[in-house]
């Protein structure tokens, strides 16, 4: 019989860099869940050994498997990590032996494959939002029955009958606080052209729920890109990057997608992929690591991953010192930036989007007093962890609300609906803008007023 | 008031009856020069029998083996000037003076530290130090008579002056002990490295046990240079209140203060509030002007301390001392409950001391009827107490009677309740399963 | 055995309180030292002190041994449960209970972590002075335990002078309080001799600590030399100087290359050493020092020196350092963080000792150190597969604690002794002293229940009267007592 750790960890890849980790602890204190619960087992270096100890040959226990679940994937260990362990690569192996069993170790011959056994309900779940989710149409379809039970007061009856209110309230209440109805807003042209002299010609990812929820967001981004001088190219093939699936273990579905994704914007023919969703683009610049053993696509996955470009990365890349095209006109309000996991965390984008913000007149930038913790949202994390994650949504709403800002900036779709249900929890209604939303409100000399506008 | 050579400790392997004469062959065997007490030599009252000198470790071990053999309670004695502080011993045969053990074995100047023996006066290790620009920063204050004590003395009672707002006392910087226990055996804790955290720290132990676990015999601390320059700003203030706001001025100002002390010759007399700065001369006179400004009106500032520093409350040699420790938030409530337990009992005792470090010191004389200082300690205690009833710790202070005549003693709780005293009552069982040790001077009758 | 107590535990700290599951148990088989290891036949929760009590009481109860662990960063085994004992984790309890900016005190729980305490203190103009490169992270309970030291303790002192009031539970399952909070308490000063216990005397519930005014002015000094002996003179020159800078730290080559491999921290091309000087204090104080000090690494030969003024360019220069431990990972697959003390003015002769060693060994060994007060951090590297490679650089790790020992200093400086370290008290300290020392434990915790087996190697029986007379000190003995 096949050891089934090597099977795991064919050529020890795992475990060395398992054994990087020298357990000095300094990721526990940006850990979300070791703040919240303070158990070794639910911090990186917790799970870390837990890892190891699966690849020791250790049973894959429900307990075991639960908290690699409960890990939101925030990336905020990794750069805390002074060994630079890539717990990124070790929390994604974990997370397909989780959801995978049959790859899991066996313990000697004649005993039963251990298998983990989420409770039904949390399947069900999962199921539905990987059913769901990667699929814009299908998502919109869902989306637009609750906003409408939210308008006609039908809210009670579809909250009680409708698929994600009976699996997850969470879900419901966030489909629910997602930004008016979309019909409003203009459908994207394939192409924008550049307006004055052209700099550049980017692709742009719309993204599933982004594009769902957040259709302005997107032609925020196109206007803010066209008005600094660049052709902003927008297949309209393109589906979801795979991000979820695959910060969910459901690594062959991520590659599914993933290759989807790499073809289409091969096609388009674009010599930089603008990304204006953290998740996203975290995900595609991970696409190399993804592929790595798909001999007819690595190379092709690591051509895309080098010419992904999160929004703001490219953006202060292209407006730095004197590029600036586009005339700011004044946005007199007080903001709070906060950094999407995916973007601060796992792509280090922190400065470039708060010198972007900073470079509006008016604009006073706020920062919350929690070092950039995970909001809760994580991809579908709150809606397969509801209770850690509202837990971590009221502490980020809390650190939000002390700041005392206007407005919260988020270049994530899903920290905004998250911060934006847990402020609501409070009793707080504080407008949610994308990065790129506030540059083109300035840019388009539009008031403050229209930000607030545009959520809610 | 006892003159009689007290009895012989139960316990001991030759028993009470053994003769007076078998007991000192045995003592002038271990030690070299031991004499019969006199009158001189009695410890708050209690007469010893022998007062024993030993020059040198093995020989103070020796003494103290052989008065672990003959069952003698001992009390250890440095310069004897603050041998009244606490209670009296329960009994007192032996003296251990460590008058003789007076060397200064090691002035590491490079490493700023110093190794030296237990007997060596406050006085003389300024000057050995001084000579390389440094010292020991413990500025207890001198009591009548120019007796700062010795080193050992100093570590046993945990006396700091001053300064402890900056360097804190004995115990913050004692880095090394060695010490004979109760049964002579000798045992060392720490080392010469300011740095060291191998095994259990019994520096901390010793420092302010009163002599009660057994006889510290050389002592290793920490130095720091002798500053270039000092200033002290001055301010007399009308009220409590006003001393209070001043003396947290200074505290809390990032001007660095040494030592924030006031001094209050009696009730209703105006309040000295004075700030020592030290550093460099480039730096010092700066703070001096901003220190000005912090004090407030009618600050002065002057390179000599004022009349009263280290002479004030803390220093008194005769009547009644008493220290009251407190958070130093609550230092106007504490100078109103000094105000009001004083009026209370009909007395007028000087208050001094360092409330930036949560320290006072209130004297009352000696002509003082014991029932009205009795009811002052209480009337303070209890204002202490309640000033700290909420939150953690249960109290946030303590008043003890550090000295205080013998009538006095006989009606005032000297030390009041110790939060932890029967832990302490195990450590001393630990130490000086005999209670041999200065019995009963210390806190919970140890 | 210990499934006997379970239900106890349960009732004491609720399910979620108590971990039986043997995988999740096992992830609290060590501290930041991973090479010894131990797991737990039970790990508890508690959430504040009565249950504490309540688990130390059950655990008396049957006989079995505790131990207290917070964030588990220790670098000497100390919060390693024995098999048959219950870990005690604190980290639930981290609440920073009050802040008195008027006393300058804080009043928090053991698990609320070094750095939080100096956050909340933070918009009132405070800090809390020790600070452990771990401070991220180590809680302020196991700083207590331990005596946490810091790169500025030089300066502000470490645990134990910060440390005014514990509330406590004992071995017996007591809630008491040791010191008031004052710092003056009346009676034994059991606050310092619990402090730096290493967790044998009991749990703290509650701590009362010291605040310190931030600094008016920081300044950090970054100075290049060829060689470390160079940087040493510079040392002891600034110290001589009377200048008691707020840290003075040093890196040799080999951890500067590290240090560069992890964090690109740009330290100046071909060090011999670096030494970092920071000195802090009112403005005019600071500005004068920095300058002498400045002259005096000049006069010392210094390549470079850089200031730093503000608390970026100052993370720049503390990044190296900081990472120095974790960054040897990058240049070697393994490595030993010693811990040892020696008096500053040997330092030089001990580093060229250990360079001999070094070479003789063919070990190599990266040094990284608190240099103002002489305690030394050698990294000893090996190679994990490489046959003999461990056993070797074990034998050098050991040979360089007896250079401190022989040099008049200290086996640990900071890390604890622990487990890793019991085995070198012997020749740190004598029968008598360890028998003494051990006379505290008994006080505390005479069956020996309270994290056992650390700091002494062979526990001592508290039911023992202390013999009649079994000769003196064998120092005095040899005449040497009086030597020391």
């Amino acid at each position: 019989m096949a050891d089934p750790v090597e099977g795991r960890d064919p050529v020890g890849e795992l475990r060395s860099l398992a054994d990087d980790c020298v357990h000095c602890g300094f990721c526990l204190p940006v850990c979300p869940t070791y703040q919240l619960w303070g158990e070794e087992m639910d911090s990186p270096r917790g799970r870390i050994h837990l890892m190891t100890q699966v690849l020791d040959g250790a049973e894959l226990t429900d307990a075991t498997a639960g908290h690699f679940d409960r890990c939101l994937g925030c990336m905020a260990c990794v750069p805390a990590c002074p060994s630079g362990v890539q717990y990124d690569q070790l929390i994604e192996a974990a997370r397909t032996w989780v959801e995978n069993p049959r790859d899991r170790p066996e313990r000697g011959t004649g005993q039963d494959a251990d298998e983990y056994h989420r409770t039904l309900r949390e399947r069900v779940t999962r199921a539905a939002i990987f059913a769901v989710f990667p699929y814009p149409r299908r998502l919109r379809l869902l989306a637009g029955p609750l906003r409408a039970a939210q308008r006609t007061g039908l809210d009670q009856v579809i909250r009680r009958s409708s698929l994600p209110g009976r699996l997850s309230p969470e879900l419901a209440a966030a489909l629910r606080l997602a930004p008016p109805p979309t019909g409003r807003i203009p459908a994207l042209p394939r192409r924008v052209p550049a307006r004055g002299q052209r700099r550049a010609v980017v692709g742009m990812l719309t993204g599933c729920v982004q594009g769902v929820f957040f259709p302005q967001v997107n032609t925020a981004t196109a206007r803010v890109l066209s008005a600094e001088g660049c052709d902003v190219v927008i297949p309209n093939a393109q589906g979801c990057c795979g991000a979820l699936s695959l910060h969910s273990g459901r690594r062959s579905e991520g590659q599914r997608l993933a290759r989807r994704t790499i073809a289409t914007f091969e096609r388009a023919g674009v010599d930089t992929i603008v990304v204006n969703s953290a998740g996203c683009g975290s995900a595609m610049k991970e696409y190399r690591h993804l592929l790595a053993d798909d001999p007819g696509w690595a190379a092709r996955a690591d051509a895309l991953a080098g010419r992904v470009r999160d929004f703001a990365e490219f953006l202060a890349d292209l407006t730095g010192p004197g590029g600036q095209a586009a005339a700011r006109h004044p946005l007199p309000v007080t903001a709070v930036y906060h950094d999407a996991c995916h973007l601060g965390h796992a792509q280090g984008i922190k400065a470039q989007p708060r010198a972007l913000l900073r470079a509006i007149p008016g604009l006073e930038l706020a920062e919350a007093g929690d070092g950039g913790t995970c909001c809760g949202s994580a991809g579908v994390y709150n809606l397969l962890q509801p209770e850690a994650a509202r837990e971590l949504g009221e502490r980020k709403a809390a650190t939000i609300q002390a700041t005392g800002a206007q407005l919260l900036i988020s270049a994530n779709p899903g920290c905004s609906l998250q911060i934006a249900t847990a402020l609501a929890a409070r009793g707080v209604s504080m407008p949610v803008a994308h990065t790129a939303q506030v540059l083109d409100a300035s840019i388009r000399g539009l008031p403050v007023a229209s930000l607030t506008r545009v959520t809610r | 008031m006892t003159t009689q050579p007290s009895r012989p400790a139960t316990g001991g392997h030759t028993g009470p009856a053994a003769s007076a004469r078998t007991a000192q062959d045995a003592l002038a065997a271990a030690c070299a020069d031991l004499r019969p007490a006199d009158p001189a030599d009695a410890v708050a009252g209690v007469l010893p029998s022998w007062v024993a000198s030993p020059a040198t470790t093995a020989e103070a071990a020796a003494t103290m083996q052989a008065a672990a053999g003959l069952g003698l309670t001992v009390v250890p004695r440095g310069s004897g000037s603050r041998l009244s502080w606490g209670l009296p011993p329960r009994s007192c045969d032996l003296v251990i003076e460590t008058g003789r053990l007076d060397r200064v074995i090691e002035h590491a100047s490079g490493d700023w530290i110093a190794n030296m023996q237990a007997g060596v006066r406050m006085e003389r290790l300024a000057e050995v130090l001084g000579e390389a620009g440094q010292q020991l920063s413990l500025d207890v204050p001198t009591l009548a008579g120019g007796d700062a004590g010795t080193v050992g003395g100093v570590l046993a009672t945990g006396m700091a002056g001053p300064r402890r707002l900056r360097y804190g006392t004995p115990r913050d910087l004692v880095i090394g002990v060695t010490v004979v226990r109760a049964d002579g055996r000798v045992a060392r804790s720490g080392g010469k490295v300011v740095k060291n955290v191998a095994g259990y720290d019994l520096g901390k132990l010793f420092a302010g046990s009163f002599g009660t676990l057994g006889l510290i015999v050389e002592a290793i601390f920490r130095l720091h240079p002798v500053p270039a320059a000092t200033a002290y700003v001055t301010r007399e203030c009308g009220t409590a209140a006003q001393a209070a706001a001043a003396v947290a001025a200074a505290v809390q100002s990032p001007l660095q203060a040494s030592a924030v002390e006031i001094d209050r010759r009696a009730p209703g007399a105006p309040v000295m509030v004075s700030v020592l700065l030290e550093g460099n001369p480039s730096g010092v006179p700066q703070r001096v002007s901003l220190m000005r400004e912090v004090l407030g009106d009618g600050a002065g500032s002057a390179e000599e301390a004022p009349g009263w520093w280290g002479h004030g409350a803390a220093a008194a040699s005769d009547g009644t001392l008493i220290r009251i420790a407190f958070w130093s938030g609550a230092l106007e409530a504490v100078l109103d409950a000094l105000d009001s337990a004083a009026a209370a009992a009909g007395l007028e005792p000087s208050v001094g001391g360092s409330p930036g470090a949560g320290v006072l010191y209130a004297a009352v004389d000696s002509l003082s009827e014991p029932a009205a200082v009795a009811g002052f300690v209480s009337a303070l205690r209890a204002a202490v107490g309640r000033a700290a009833a909420a939150g953690f710790p249960p109290a946030r202070g303590s008043v003890v009677v550090l000295n205080s005549p013998p009538m006095v003693r006989g009606v005032v709780d000297v030390w009041g309740l110790i939060p932890g005293a029967a832990l302490m009552q195990s450590v001393k069982d630990q130490f000086d399963p005999d209670h041999r040790m200065a019995p009963g001077r210390f806190a919970g009758g140890i | 055995m210990i499934e006997t107590l379970i239900p106890a535990m349960t009732e004491v700290c609720g399910a979620d309180g108590v971990i039986t599951d043997p995988a999740e148990l096992r992830t609290y088989e060590c501290d930041g030292l991973t090479s010894h290891r131990s797991i737990p036949a039970l790990v508890v929760l508690p959430e504040n002190a009565e249950q504490v009590a309540g688990v130390v009481r059950a655990c008396a109860a049957a006989g079995v041994p505790f131990v207290a662990r917070g964030s588990g960063t220790g670098l000497s085994g100390g919060a390693l449960a024995p098999a048959d004992g219950v870990l005690i984790v604190m980290t639930k309890m981290k609440k920073i209970i009050e802040i008195d900016p008027a006393s300058r005190r804080a009043v928090v729980e053991p698990g609320a972590t070094n750095l939080s305490v100096s956050k909340a203190a933070e918009p009132f103009g405070y800090f809390y002075a020790p600070d452990p490169s771990s401070q991220v992270i180590c809680s302020i309970g196991g700083n207590v335990a331990e005596n946490s030291g810091g790169a500025h303790c030089l300066k502000h002192g470490f645990t134990v002078n910060h440390v005014t009031g514990l509330e406590v539970v004992t071995p017996a399952g007591e809630i008491v309080w040791l010191g008031d909070g004052t710092g003056a308490a009346p009676g034994y000063d059991l606050l310092g001799a619990f402090t730096g216990s290493e967790g044998t005397l009991g749990i703290a519930t509650k701590i009362v600590v010291r605040l310190t005014r931030i600094p008016a002015a920081v300044t950090t000094l970054l100075a290049a030399f060829g060689t470390t002996g160079e940087g040493g003179a510079a040392v002891s020159a600034i110290i001589a100087a009377g200048i008691m800078p707020a840290a003075i730290e040093m890196m040799d080559a080999l951890s500067i290359e590290a240090a560069e491999a992890a964090v690109h921290c740009c330290y100046p091309d071909g060090a011999g050493a670096v030494l970092i000087v920071e000195l802090d204090g009112p403005e005019a104080d600071v500005e004068a020092e920095t300058k002498a000090v400045r002259e005096i690494c000049e006069q010392a030969g210094a390549t470079e020196i850089r200031a730093a003024a503000d608390p970026a360019e100052r993370a720049v220069i503390w990044a190296g350092r900081k990472s120095a431990f974790a960054a040897v990972g990058r240049i070697s697959t393994a490595y030993i963080v010693q811990d040892g003390v020696v008096p500053r003015t040997a330092l030089q002769d001990v580093l060229d000792r250990i360079a001999e060693l070094s070479a003789a060994a063919g070990i190599r060994v990266a040094n990284v150190f608190h240099a103002g007060d002489g305690n030394l951090h050698p990294l000893v590297l090996f190679e994990d597969g490489k046959p003999g490679d461990k056993e070797a650089a074990e034998e050098l790790s050991g040979a360089i604690l007896d250079l401190c020992i022989e040099h008049g200093g200290s086996i640990t400086g900071e890390h604890g002794v622990g487990v890793d370290k019991s085995r070198y008290m012997p020749k740190m300290f004598g029968p008598d002293d360890l028998d003494t020392m051990q006379m505290v434990r008994c006080a505390f915790d005479p069956r020996g229940l309270c994290n056992p087996g650390k700091i002494f190697p062979t526990p001592r029986l508290c039911g023992e009267v202390p013999g009649v007379r079994r000769g003196p000190h064998p120092l005095v003995a040899s005449g040497l007592a009086d030597l020391l």
